[in-house]
């Protein structure tokens, strides 16, 4: 009696076959079609972007971002746990146990000891710095304050800074100093320092620059996460990670799209999704489903037409 | 409970020649449909031979060198096809409700490779060392960081390298290995039964078949 649970292929007629002959034919098959594409197409490369092109290029830009990691309100600085102490990006409570595990304080980070290290090459630098330091902290906020809406009627000139005129401090010169620092190429080297002597990690330099400069660039290339963003990654003809096709239609969800939790939500429900599929067979209803939705008649048809003639005319 | 004994039993089957080098199969499980999960396997292998390669030359090779770009090449494209033989391959499996005949473990284990292969195409995505991986590495980790996975550090290309290269593919490995032994050891799942069929076991409760049949144990 036909029973679901009980394994039945014993019942089924065996034809020899050559397994060896099979793996073997379709590794071959892959391995043409791979190294076909690969001379034909390439893989897609969209160049890096890198600090010391961003700063030539955008260099009010540049100085906007550090001027956020300086003041505390930049995206990073304020951004919380797994990097600091801020609120700013914090969509759980699960966040914030995991706690500090990268600590990041980007106006030490990103700005502070970068200019330290360029101070040894540039004495002015070093003089600012110490204006800085022996400044009181409400001090040092009121500058910071005055470059910030001084920066919004900044220009550009031949390497310069110009600002209206008013009460920066030393900051000024520091930006201008730490603009430099970017411009030459050795900021990023500067922000990936590890304790130890060799580098393997680049985290820093990636989130000096996920603000602006990265989402910039991003969305004209509509890779954000409301352009459909995930697998958008290639220019046309190429494939982008369309697997994930699932998930980025979750975050074009408005609900989730505009949640402070938008990434636990649509990356949790993606979850609960894949979990339905992976235990299907234990899901009433579903693990009945394939049944009749009757591919499977299309499927064993060669089958069915030998053996079950009269039943598949049906 | 002799460990060795259980264990003797378990292995004997797993590395079995039956399990793996099977001289006969079902005439149903014949034809493209089912060559789909072999494709995926030697995509798999197609994935594992170049990366070997890339891996040995190091991190600069591929995006300096002509050979390394078009070894990086290879394998961009096995990933494509890797994840396409598996879809294609877990269609068919799904609609041959291929879980039946207590295959549910084998179900199981395939989705999870699936589950696995996407972190694994994820870390390759942020080897590439251009834009791509920039902004995958800063889009990925609001959402790792907020489910408190932060220990997971998009970031950080020296653990992303680790887990790509040896981590995922290990486990990725495995998971396909026992999913391919089991379905070996199960069977291929046989067609699902005809009406014909189960009119001769009697286990068709209806008999005007425009209005369906009900097979009492459900799957």
């Amino acid at each position: 009696m036909y029973h679901p649970d009980v394994d039945v292929t014993h019942r089924y007629k065996y034809a020899s076959a050559d397994f060896v002959k099979h793996l073997l034919s379709t590794t071959v098959i892959v391995a043409i079609l791979t190294m076909a594409l690969s001379a034909i197409f390439h893989e897609p490369v969209r160049p890096a972007i890198k600090i010391n092109q961003y700063a030539n290029q955008h260099p009010l830009e540049f100085v906007r971002v550090a001027m956020g990691d300086l003041d505390g309100k930049g995206e990073i600085a304020d951004y919380g746990p797994p990097y600091n102490h801020g609120t700013g990006m914090v969509q759980d409570f699960v966040q914030k146990w995991i706690g500090i595990l990268h600590p990041v304080y980007p106006r030490e980070d990103f700005v502070l000891k970068p200019l330290q290290y360029a101070s040894v090459i540039n004495p002015k630098i070093k003089s600012y710095l110490n204006r800085f330091d022996k400044a009181s902290p409400v001090q040092q906020k009121i500058w910071e304050a005055n470059y910030n809406r001084a920066l919004s009627h900044a220009r550009y000139e031949g390497g310069a800074i110009i600002l209206p005129s008013g009460s920066y401090g030393p900051v000024a010169g520091m930006m201008q100093g730490l603009l430099q620092v970017g411009q030459s190429g050795l900021m990023t080297g500067a922000l990936d320092r590890s304790p130890a002597d060799y580098q393997f990690d680049n985290q820093n330099s990636l989130l000096f620059l996920q603000g602006k400069p990265l989402h910039n660039a991003a969305s004209k290339l509509e890779l954000k996460g409301d352009q459909w963003g995930i697998i958008h990654e290639e220019d046309a003809p190429y494939p982008g990670p369309w697997w994930m096709t699932i998930v980025t239609a979750i975050y074009q969800i408005p609900f989730i799209a505009h949640a402070s939790a938008a990434d636990a939500m649509a990356l949790g429900s993606g979850m609960i999704l894949f979990l339905f599929l992976m235990f299907a067979p234990w899901i009433p209803i579903l693990n009945r489903l394939p049944r009749y939705l009757g591919v499977h008649r299309l499927i064993w048809r060669e089958y069915y037409k030998k053996y079950h003639a009269k039943d598949f005319t049906m | 409970m002799n460990l060795t004994v259980i264990l003797r039993k378990k292995m004997g089957q797993l590395f079995s020649l039956d399990t793996w080098l099977p001289t006969e199969l079902p005439e149903y499980a014949t034809g493209f449909m089912y060559t789909l999960g072999s494709l995926t396997a030697s995509s798999f292998v197609m994935l594992l031979l170049s990366g070997i390669v890339m891996a040995a030359n190091g991190p600069q090779w591929w995006t300096i060198s002509q050979i390394g770009f078009f070894v990086r090449g290879v394998h961009f494209w096995s990933v494509q096809a890797f994840f396409f033989f598996m879809v294609m391959h877990l269609l068919r499996v799904f609609f041959s409700g291929a879980w039946r005949g207590g295959r549910q473990r084998t179900w199981l284990l395939g989705t999870l490779a699936l589950l696995i292969a996407v972190p694994t195409a994820f870390t390759g995505y942020l080897m590439r060392g251009d834009f791509y991986s920039q902004w995958n590495a800063v889009q990925a980790k609001d959402g790792l960081n907020a489910l408190g996975l932060a220990w997971f550090n998009p970031l950080n290309a020296g653990q992303m390298y680790g887990l790509h290269v040896i981590v995922f593919p290990f486990v990725l490995g495995y998971i396909i290995a026992v999913h391919i032994a089991m379905v070996r050891i199960k069977g291929v799942v046989p067609p699902y039964p005809t009406h014909e069929e189960l009119e001769e076991q009697g286990v068709l409760t209806t008999t005007d078949k425009k209005e369906g049949y009900h097979v009492s144990s459900g799957r």
